[in-house]
């Protein structure tokens, strides 16, 4: 077992939690003169996963986050605007100082055909293209998820759409927010501390630290089981789920004193295994999910 | 000759839409729908374990992963002959009733109501872009406000699945056997007490609000029509109980009522980005290649088919074929049958709670060996929705899924039969060429789903044979 040093500085970096950062930023934002930047949110090859996890933020909530931290300029799943009035606000926007997110990873096969956003003046519009632009233009590009961070489930072998990451197609410093889906805090931590703060702490993969710092092993509610050779032998046991496959050991997230939807529960507490959905070799390296 | 009208994105829906009609003398005499979006998951899910189907297939989309746990654990328990308990199949439907009330919520508030309504005032979520805003001020405010207050039950929908589940989207607590959560009395009364204050809101607000849009916008009880052929493969229909037993399946063609038959479906690819050797197949034996550059192709979505028909599917063909809802087949009516359906499946979950008991999880250890195939067959949110699984060994060897939305929105055939959405385009009668309104509220009335539509296709391997030993 590693020793964990009193001088960590994972440690002290995580004495200032996200909704702590969230509380600052928002202060912040009600004292000071922060504008508010406007806020593209790309959905690419993906499942839209993400933007359905952030309307599951609260405090703040997804309306505090575009009334007060943001100016939403472009979604797919929220905007009023359809057709070409919508894209044509994604388009004006490049003229501005915004933050990207992207949610889904790019498919880059046959000229990105496999994930069509629009159409503009009669030609398609490739999430390709659509990253590329803003992605050149935008003053912070954040990835959300799994698939715009590392590939994720869309890139998975065979990887058919022929799905890259974002950092990977982009020549540009990427903050990757993983998680399959991301939990809405990490994801408005994150512009949190860029409207706030500027950039984030990042780990050497790009993740902000207060949320990617420390293993969920090292701080699961089951460790004590694992330390003392206590394993479960199928899902639903209270035991460390280690030999089923649990692949809490590998995966950076603060899920098990974070917690998801409410903070009510997590995948670990509802007796099943993490299935390092948040780290870089998801889905494929973390297979198979569950062994007996 | 006509106008050409072309909407992409189709907003305010899961995954990505094209919508192109022509237009003569302000009616529409051709629609296409095309599916914009293609991963390839079949392909992806070719030999994994096959357990790793359930959190796998989730990934398919966002807004309703839970209907694909429920799709591939039953066909995997079908694949195994493994049937869960009385009390944890109670507890996993209950979850996918939670799925049903957060899809619905965010369906009427979050995706529909911005096409009748002017949202809040917040950007990007208030619309400026036509002004075919019919409502008094003072309705338009209150639903406004309820666009808002919808957030928190939507929210608390996905709440009651994590308690059950560890987390949403992308629930764990979904698996062979039934469930994995240890049901106690702390879980029991928390989702109880979500329940009640979800039935509070779906009944006080999102009922009324639906009537509200209906009173104001009475011309869209006539239009959206289609074909009027309706399918559901049944949910909550494994209850003797009246109060927990829904929908059985049943498909309504012409008119007439008919026994469902999973045999008799098919995919058709003739407008679609695939290649194969056979233009029509059946889900068990599907093999496709994907090629984008195909000619008169328009979609990546299949045409999926019921006896050679396209079949509606989702709230409304579920209400209409349980009874529960006869007034119409139209575009207003699919969201006031959708509406009513949430208050319906409330009233199904209040009897799992009553019925429910706080005992463990009962689960085990599942092996896969030689050949075997299962399928999953079920209603979910946006209607039928079918896994077909072959495994040999301890590996995937086929899967197929044909969703709902794959239902609604596919292409022509190869018979030249448009599709459900298409159909239901057709003769609209469009007010106002520049603002052509009517096109993506018929459009939404359906819930696309193209996340969903669009995952798809097999490697080009024949059917797993199934020796009968």
């Amino acid at each position: 077992m590693n020793e964990i040093p009193s001088n960590c500085p994972m440690i002290s970096s995580k004495t200032i939690t996200a909704r702590r950062m969230m509380d600052l930023a928002i202060e912040k934002i009600e004292n000071t003169s922060i504008h508010k930047i406007n806020l593209i949110w790309l959905e690419a090859t993906g499942c839209a996963g993400n933007i359905i996890s952030l309307l599951n933020a609260e405090n703040p909530d997804i309306i505090y986050l575009l009334d007060q931290m943001v100016t939403l300029k472009y979604n797919n799943s929220l905007m009023a605007a359809e057709g070409a009035g919508a894209f044509q606000q994604f388009l004006d926007t490049l003229e501005t100082e915004f933050i990207l997110v992207v949610e889904g990873a790019v498919a880059t096969k046959d000229d990105g055909l496999y994930t069509v956003i629009a159409r503009y003046q009669g030609e398609l519009v490739t999430a390709m293209e659509a990253v590329k632009m803003a992605g050149e233009k935008a003053k912070y590009v954040v990835t959300v998820g799994t698939c715009a961070s590392y590939g994720g489930p869309s890139a998975a072998r065979p990887n058919p759409s022929q799905s890259v990451s974002v950092p990977q197609f982009l020549n540009k410093e990427v903050i990757r927010v993983p998680g399959c889906p991301s939990h809405p805090d990490w994801a408005i931590g994150t512009i949190a501390n860029l409207i706030a703060f500027g950039m984030p702490e990042l780990d050497p993969q790009s993740r902000p630290i207060i949320f990617y710092g420390i293993t969920i092993h090292d701080q699961c509610t089951r460790r004590s089981y694992f330390n003392n050779g206590i394993f479960a032998t199928k899902l639903g046991e209270p035991e460390c789920m280690f030999k089923l496959g649990c692949r809490g050991p590998v995966t950076r997230t603060d899920c098990p004193v974070r917690q998801w939807n409410g903070y009510v529960n997590w995948p670990i507490e509802d007796n099943t295994p993490c299935i390092g959905c948040a780290q870089e070799r998801f889905p494929d390296g973390m297979s198979p999910f569950v062994r007996y | 000759m006509g106008n050409k009208i072309t909407i992409n994105p189709i907003t305010r829906i899961s995954g990505f839409l094209e919508i192109q009609v022509e237009v003569e003398e302000n009616q529409i005499i051709n629609a296409k729908s095309s599916g914009m979006l293609f991963r390839g998951f079949e392909k992806i899910l070719r030999g994994r374990p096959p357990l790793d189907a359930i959190y796998f297939t989730e990934r398919i989309c966002g807004i309703c992963s839970t209907a694909h746990s429920m799709g591939s654990t039953l066909a995997l328990e079908d694949l195994l002959g493994i049937r869960p308990n009385e009390n944890d199949k109670m507890i996993r439907d209950f979850m996918h009733g939670c799925e049903f009330l957060q899809n619905h919520l965010r369906h009427f508030y979050q995706y529909t109501l911005p096409d009748f309504a002017r949202g809040p005032e917040i950007q990007p979520l208030y619309n400026v872009t036509h002004n075919d805003y019919r409502l008094p001020e003072k309705f338009n405010r209150e639903l406004a406000e309820n666009y808002i207050e919808s957030l928190q039950y939507s929210r608390l929908a996905h709440e009651m699945l994590a308690v059950l589940g560890g987390k949403a989207p992308h629930t764990h607590g979904i698996f062979v056997g039934g469930v994995t959560v240890n049901l106690d009395a702390s879980k029991w009364i928390k989702v109880k007490s979500i329940l009640a204050s979800i039935k509070e809101f779906v009944g006080g607000r999102m009922i009324p609000d639906a009537y509200t849009i209906a009173e104001y916008y009475p011309d869209y009880f006539e239009n959206g029509v289609g074909y009027k052929n309706l399918m559901t493969y049944g949910v909550f229909d494994t209850y003797l109980e009246k109060d927990l037993f829904y929908v059985a399946p049943q498909v309504f063609i012409h008119g007439e009522l008919q026994e469902f038959d999973p045999e008799k479906i098919t995919e058709n690819i003739h407008r679609a980005w695939y290649e194969a050797r056979q233009i029509e197949q059946r889900p068990t034996e599907a093999t496709v290649e994907e090629n984008v550059y195909k000619e008169k192709a328009y979609s990546w979505i299949k045409a999926p088919r019921y006896d050679g028909y396209p079949m509606e599917v989702g709230p409304l063909a579920r209400m209409w074929l349980s009874g529960d809802y006869t007034n119409g087949i139209s575009t207003m009516d699919r969201t006031i049958a959708r509406v009513l359906e949430a208050r319906k499946i409330i009233g199904i979950m209040e009897g799992f709670l009553e019925r429910m008991q706080p005992k463990p999880a009962q689960q085990g250890q599942y092996k896969f060996s030689g050949e075997a195939r299962g399928k999953g067959l079920i209603d979910t949110t946006r209607g039928a929705l079918g896994h077909w699984v072959a495994t040999e060994n301890e590996g995937i060897q086929n899967y197929e899924i044909i969703t709902p939305s794959s239902w609604n929105l596919s292409p022509e055939d190869s018979e030249g039969v448009k599709g459900v959405v298409e159909e239901a385009l057709m003769g609209t009668t469009i007010e106002d060429l520049k603002n052509p309104v009517e096109i993506g509220r018929i459009v939404r009335s359906f819930d696309p789903c193209v996340s969903c539509a669009t995952h798809v296709i097999s490697e080009g391997y024949s059917p797993v044979q199934i020796r009968i030993v």
